[in-house]
C-alpha cells in the first residue's frame, strides 16, 4: 500500500520529463512518419501521397551517395580516433607529471564548439591565406599551394584531420579511465613474468579495456554518422555534391528546397540506422552498470 | 584532479568512472618502469603532441591580433608584425553587434540549463528513490532522444514550433537543446541520487519528512557535483550547438554565436574577413576553455559518468 | 481558481514568461514592419530612412538572412506573423505567387505612370496568371569588369572591353603572359548563384535559353550553353584562371579582382562602389556581358522586389510605400544618390550617375537584361547540389562538356516536372 503510494509519488516526479519527451520527442517522431507520407512543403502541399517519397528516396542517387560518403567518413575516422585515442591514453596514464599536462591539452579541443573548430580549420586549409599550405611549402613538401577542397578525397581528409584534432581527447579520456580501472596486481604479476611493455599492452591492457573500446567506438561512430557542422562549414557539400553527409542532405531537402515531406522520409531512413547503433550502445552501458 | 570521481558523486557505484587520480595504486608499478633516459624521450614526445594540439588555437589567436590587411595577406605570415585589435572591433560591430549575439547565446544556454535542471532533477529523483512501476521502461523513454537523433527530428519540430509560435524564440531553441541534453542529465542525476547512502534517505523518511524536503535538504546537497556537471554540459552543448540554431533562429538579430560566425565568414559582397573570423572564433571558444580550465574535474567526470554524447 | 493559481506558479509558466520577456522584440503597434534580406539591407535602409523623414507612418526594417527569407515568410503566413511589407530576392517571386503568400496589387498599380517605366524584367517576374504581385525595389545587374592597368600592360586598348567570347579568350591570354601570378580571367567555380548571375547571361546573349518555366520547356536549349562552357574549359586548361577559382563558393566573388591580379571577370553593379572604397587605385572598366558573336550582350537582372504578404495589417500604407518607392524622389534621392541603381529605366542616366559613366552602363544593362521565371529556383540553380553548378564544374574542371550538359538537362526537367 505504502509502496504503491510512494510509487505514484515517484511517477509524479518523473512526469514533467516524461511529458517533455512525449511532446518534443515522441510526438515529432510520429509526426515525422506522417509527414513522410505527404508532399508537405514550406510552400504549401501536405497531401497524402502514400509511399511516393520512399520510392523517390530509393532512386535518389545523391541521398545514397551521401549515405555511402557518411559511412566512408565513419569507417575512416573511427579507427583513427580509437587507435590514436588508445595510444594517447597509454601515454597519458604514465606517471611523469608531463603526461597529465598532455592529457589536459589533448582533451581541450573537446570543449570547443564544432562550428568554431571548423571555422578555424577551414582557415588553416585555405588555399590563399591558410597556414597549412605555407607550412608545407616552407618544409619543401609542396611547390604550389594546394586547393584542398577542390577534390572530394583531399577535402575529406582535411575534415578528418580537423575532427581528429577536435575529438581524439574524448576517446583518450574514456580509455584512460578504462586502463586505470585495471588492478595494479595484474600488471605486477606480468612484470614479474618478465613481460615487456608492449607485451603487457597487448596481453593485459587491450583485452581488459575491450568493453570501453567498444563503447567508445560506438559513440564515435554514431557521432560520425550524424556529421553536419564540419561539412557544412568546410566543404559546403562540394565539389559536385560529393561531400554531402546524410544529415546535410536532409537539411538541404527540408530547409533549402522546402520539401519537408521528403526530408521526413530521409530522416526516417537515417533514424533506422542510428537506432540500431544506439541500441547497441545502451546495451553496452547497461551491462557496464550492472557490474 | 586530486579528488576521485567517486567522492565527487557521493559514495556510490563508480559506473564508468574509475580512479583518474594519479595517486591510484597503479602509480608505483609504472614508476618503476620509467627509467631516466626513457623519461627524456617520453617528455619530448609529450611536448610534440602538445605543440600539435595547441598549434591551431595559437595560430588563430595570433591571426586575430593581426591588422586586417595582414590577416588577409597572401601568402600568410605566421606571426603578426604588430598587435592590433581591429579584428575584434569589427566583430564587435558586425551587423547587430556582438553583444546581441552573446546575449542570444547566453539566453538560450541559461534556458537550456534551467529546463534540464527542472526536468532531470525530479526525474532522476523519482527513478532513483521511489518504487516506480515500469521504472526501466520509463527510463528508456527518457533516453529515447539518444536513439532518435535530434537531427532527424528537426523537420517535425520545426512544424510543431511554427504552430506553437516557438519558432525563432529563445525558448524554442532551448527546448531543442534540452531534447539533446536531457538523456545525459537524467542518467547523471539518477546515478547520483542512487549513490546517496540509503541510511540518510531512510532517516529522512522515518522522520516523516516529506519527499520534496528530502530532495531539497538531503539529496541535492549530496549531489552538488553532479548538478555542477549537468549545468556545465548543458551550457557547453547549448553554446556550441549549430544546426538547430541555424534552422530555428532565422531573424538576423536572433542568431547565436556559431551561426553569426558562419555569417562573418560568408563575408560581405564577396570578400572574406579572415581576421574577423578568427577573432570571432577566439571569442566563441573562450567561455568553453575557461570552464574547462576552472572546472576540469566536473567536466571530465561528466564524460566518464555519461559517456553518452 | 485555486488550480489555475497553482498552475500559474508552475515551472512552465515561469519559463514561458521569461521566454516572452527575453524573446525577440515584439512589433510596435504604430509603425509598419518591413522585412528585407541581408544583402539588400543597405539599399533598403536608404529608402526607408527617406520615407520615414517625410511620412507620419514610420517603417521599421528587420533584416532576414538571405537563405531564410522563404521559410520565414512561408511560416509567417501560416502562423499570422507576417510583416506589412517585404522585399526579397526577385527570383522567388514565382514560388511565392503560386503558394499564395502575396497580395494581388494589379488594380492599384495598373494606372500608375511610374510603374510603366520600371524595367520590364520586374513586371515579367511579378506576374502570375495575369495578376501582378510586386514590383522592382533595389535592383542589381550583372556586367563584365576588366582591369585597365593590366590591359595597358598587355598592350590592349584599355577603352575597348571584350565584346565577344573569342575576345575574352584572346585578351585573357595576353594578360596571363604578364606574370606568374597575373591571371586573365576569374569566376567563382563553386558558387551557383554567382554563375547564374554572370555566366548564364553570356549563354543567353549567345541565343541560349537556360531554365524551364515548366516540365514542357527544354532547359539549357541552344548552342550558347556549350560555347560558353567550352570557353571556360579552354581558359581553365590553359591556366588562364587561378586554381583557387575551383573552390570559391562566392566568398571571393569580389575579393580576387580587388587584388589587381585578374584581367577580366563577370560581376555585378555593386562592385563599383565596392572597388572605389576598397581598391581606390585600381583602374577598372565596365561593359555588358558579351555573347559568342560581336554585338550580342545580355545581363541577369537581380536584386530585390517589394511585395505585400497575405495578412499584412497595414496593406494600404504598404501600397502607398510601394507607389512612393517608384517616384522620382525615391528613385533619385533614395537610390541613385547613394550609388544604387534605380529600377526605372528612364532614370538610368541621372544627375548622380553623370560623374561615373560606368554606373550608367550598369543602369542600362537592366534594360537589356533577362530574368528567369521559374519555380524551384533553389533546386535547379541556387543550391550547392544543383544541376546548374554540377554542370559547370563537370564541364569546366573535368572537361566533360557534352556529358555535363546532358546530365543537367535531365535533372532540370525532372525538377521542373514536380
Amino acid at each position: 500500500m505504502i509502496a504503491t503510494r510512494r510509487g505514484a509519488m515517484g511517477l509524479l516526479y518523473a512526469a514533467p520529463a516524461v511529458a517533455f519527451v512525449a511532446f518534443f520527442v515522441v510526438y515529432p517522431m510520429l509526426d515525422l512518419i506522417r509527414m513522410s507520407l505527404t508532399n508537405a512543403s514550406l510552400l504549401g502541399g501536405g497531401e497524402f501521397i502514400g509511399m511516393k517519397n520512399y520510392v523517390k528516396a530509393a532512386g535518389d542517387a545523391t541521398f545514397w551517395h551521401a549515405l555511402a560518403f557518411t559511412a566512408e567518413y565513419t569507417l575512416f575516422i573511427t579507427p583513427i580516433l580509437i587507435g590514436a585515442g588508445f595510444l594517447l591514453a597509454l601515454l597519458a596514464v604514465a606517471p611523469p607529471r608531463i603526461a597529465k599536462l598532455t592529457r589536459a591539452v589533448v582533451f581541450m579541443p573537446v570543449v570547443i564548439g564544432l562550428g568554431s573548430s571548423s571555422l578555424l580549420w577551414v582557415w588553416l586549409f585555405d588555399e590563399q591565406v591558410g597556414l597549412i599550405n605555407k607550412l608545407l611549402q616552407d618544409l619543401g613538401l609542396i611547390g604550389q599551394p594546394m586547393v584542398w577542397f577542390a577534390d572530394a578525397t583531399l577535402g575529406l581528409w582535411a575534415v578528418i584531420l580537423s575532427i581528429v584534432w577536435k575529438v581524439v581527447g574524448y576517446g583518450m579520456i574514456l580509455l584512460v579511465a578504462g586502463i586505470q580501472s585495471i588492478g595494479a596486481d595484474i600488471f605486477e604479476a606480468a612484470m614479474l613474468d618478465g613481460a615487456s611493455y608492449w607485451q603487457r599492452v597487448v596481453r593485459i591492457t587491450l583485452p581488459l579495456t575491450v568493453r570501453t573500446i567498444a563503447l567508445t567506438t560506438l559513440v564515435s561512430a554514431i557521432g560520425s554518422m550524424l556529421a553536419f557542422d564540419q561539412f557544412y562549414i568546410m566543404t559546403s557539400g562540394g565539389p559536385k555534391s560529393e561531400t554531402f553527409t546524410s544529415v546535410y542532405w536532409i537539411y538541404q531537402n527540408s530547409f533549402i528546397y522546402f520539401k519537408q515531406g521528403y526530408g521526413a522520409t530521409l530522416s526516417i531512413l537515417l533514424m533506422a540506422i542510428i537506432f540500431i547503433a544506439s541500441t547497441a550502445q545502451l546495451l553496452l552501458m547497461r551491462r557496464g552498470a550492472g557490474t | 584532479m586530486s579528488a576521485s570521481p567517486r567522492s565527487m558523486h557521493g559514495a556510490g557505484p563508480a559506473r564508468l568512472a574509475p580512479r583518474l587520480s594519479g595517486r591510484g595504486s597503479l602509480r608505483p608499478t609504472l614508476r618503476r618502469a620509467f627509467a631516466s633516459p626513457r623519461l627524456y624521450l617520453f617528455s619530448a614526445l609529450c611536448i610534440v603532441i602538445m605543440a600539435l594540439m595547441l598549434f591551431p588555437i595559437v595560430m588563430s589567436l595570433l591571426a586575430s591580433l593581426k591588422t586586417s590587411a595582414e590577416a588577409s595577406a597572401v601568402p600568410p605570415h605566421y606571426f603578426p608584425s604588430a598587435i592590433s585589435f581591429e579584428n575584434y572591433a569589427r566583430v564587435f560591430h558586425y551587423q547587430a553587434g556582438l553583444p546581441t549575439y552573446l546575449f542570444n547565446s547566453l539566453a538560450v544556454a541559461f534556458m537550456t540549463i534551467a529546463l534540464c535542471l527542472l526536468l532531470a532533477v525530479p526525474a532522476g529523483y523519482g527513478l532513483a528513490c521511489f518504487p516506480v512501476p515500469a521504472k526501466e521502461a520509463i527510463f528508456l523513454v527518457l533516453l529515447l532522444s539518444l536513439m532518435a537523433p535530434y537531427q532527424a527530428l528537426l523537420t517535425p519540430l520545426h512544424r510543431l514550433f511554427t504552430s506553437l509560435g516557438l519558432a525563432n524564440t529563445y525558448l524554442g531553441l532551448a527546448i531543442v537543446h534540452t531534447v539533446l541534453q536531457l538523456p545525459f542529465s537524467v542518467y547523471l542525476m539518477r546515478n547520483s541520487f542512487e549513490a546517496v547512502p540509503k541510511e540518510l534517505a531512510e532517516a529522512a523518511v522515518m522522520d516523516g519528512a516529506k519527499s520534496f524536503q528530502a530532495l531539497w535538504w538531503i539529496f541535492l546537497p549530496a549531489s552538488l557535483p553532479s548538478l555542477v556537471t549537468l549545468t556545465l554540459f548543458a551550457f557547453i552543448t547549448s553554446w556550441n550547438e549549430f544546426i538547430a540554431a541555424l534552422i530555428f533562429m532565422n531573424r538576423e538579430t536572433g542568431f547565436t554565436m556559431p551561426v553569426m560566425l558562419v555569417g562573418v565568414r560568408q563575408g560581405h559582397f564577396g570578400a572574406v574577413d579572415w581576421g574577423a573570423v578568427q577573432a570571432g572564433v577566439i571569442i566563441s571558444i573562450l567561455p568553453c576553455l575557461l570552464i574547462y580550465l576552472l572546472l576540469q574535474k566536473y567536466y571530465v567526470s561528466g564524460f566518464l559518468n555519461g559517456a553518452i554524447k | 481558481m485555486g488550480v489555475s493559481k497553482t498552475l500559474r506558479r508552475g515551472i512552465l509558466a515561469a519559463a514561458l514568461s521569461l521566454a516572452a520577456a527575453l524573446s525577440s522584440p515584439s512589433w510596435a503597434a504604430d509603425s509598419l514592419t518591413m522585412w528585407v534580406r541581408a544583402s539588400g539591407a543597405n539599399a533598403a535602409q536608404h529608402l526607408v530612412d527617406l520615407w520615414n523623414s517625410g511620412h507620419a507612418d514610420k517603417i521599421a526594417l528587420t533584416v532576414i538572412p538571405d537563405n531564410q527569407v522563404v521559410s520565414k515568410l512561408a511560416i509567417g503566413v501560416q502562423s499570422g506573423d507576417v510583416p506589412d511589407v517585404i522585399s526579397f530576392d526577385l527570383i522567388y517571386m514565382p514560388d511565392f505567387m503560386r503558394a499564395g503568400l502575396l497580395t494581388d496589387i494589379t488594380d492599384s498599380m495598373k494606372g500608375d505612370p511610374n510603374f510603366a517605366k520600371v524595367a520590364p524584367a520586374y513586371a515579367h517576374l511579378a506576374t502570375y496568371k495575369d495578376r501582378l504581385y510586386g514590383t522592382g525595389f533595389t535592383p542589381d545587374v550583372s556586367i563584365l569588369i576588366y582591369n585597365k592597368d593590366l590591359f595597358r600592360k598587355a598592350g590592349l586598348d584599355p577603352d575597348k572591353a571584350p565584346t565577344s567570347l573569342q575576345q575574352i579568350h584572346d585578351d585573357a591570354k595576353k594578360i596571363r603572359a604578364l606574370g606568374p601570378d597575373i591571371y586573365g580571367f576569374y569566376f567563382s567555380g563553386s558558387c551557383p548563384g554567382c554563375n547564374i548571375f554572370t555566366t548564364s547571361p553570356m549563354m543567353v546573349a549567345s541565343g541560349a535559353k537556360i531554365l524551364p518555366a515548366n516540365g514542357d520547356e527544354e532547359p539549357l536549349a541552344g548552342t550558347g550553353v556549350k560555347e560558353v562552357l567550352q570557353l571556360f574549359r579552354d581558359m581553365w586548361s590553359e591556366g588562364l584562371i587561378p586554381k583557387s577559382a575551383q573552390t570559391d563558393n562566392g566568398a571571393n566573388f569580389a575579393a580576387t579582382f580587388k587584388t589587381g591580379k585578374i584581367g577580366i571577370q563577370g560581376s555585378g553593379g555593386f562592385i563599383i562602389s565596392d572597388l572605389k572604397k576598397d581598391a581606390p587605385n585600381l583602374d577598372f572598366g565596365l561593359a555588358f556581358l558579351p555573347g559568342v558573336k560581336e554585338g550580342q550582350a545580355s545581363a541577369f537582372v537581380g536584386g530585390d522586389v517589394v511585395a505585400i504578404p497575405k495578412g499584412s495589417k497595414h496593406s494600404d500604407i504598404a501600397l502607398a510605400f510601394i507607389k512612393w518607392e517608384l517616384t522620382d524622389e525615391a528613385q533619385l534621392e533614395g537610390l541613385a544618390k547613394n550609388n544604387i541603381l534605380p529600377s526605372r529605366i528612364d532614370l538610368a542616366a541621372n544627375k548622380y550617375f553623370q560623374a561615373d559613366p560606368r554606373i550608367v552602363t550598369t543602369a542600362k544593362a537592366i534594360g537589356i537584361g533577362y530574368v528567369p521565371w521559374v519555380f524551384h529556383f533553389n533546386d535547379m540553380v541556387n543550391s550547392d547540389s544543383s544541376p546548374w553548378i554540377q554542370m559547370i564544374q563537370t564541364a569546366v574542371f573535368d572537361g566533360k562538356v557534352d556529358e555535363a550538359i546532358a546530365a543537367a538537362k535531365a535533372k532540370m526537367k525532372e525538377i521542373a516536372d514536380e
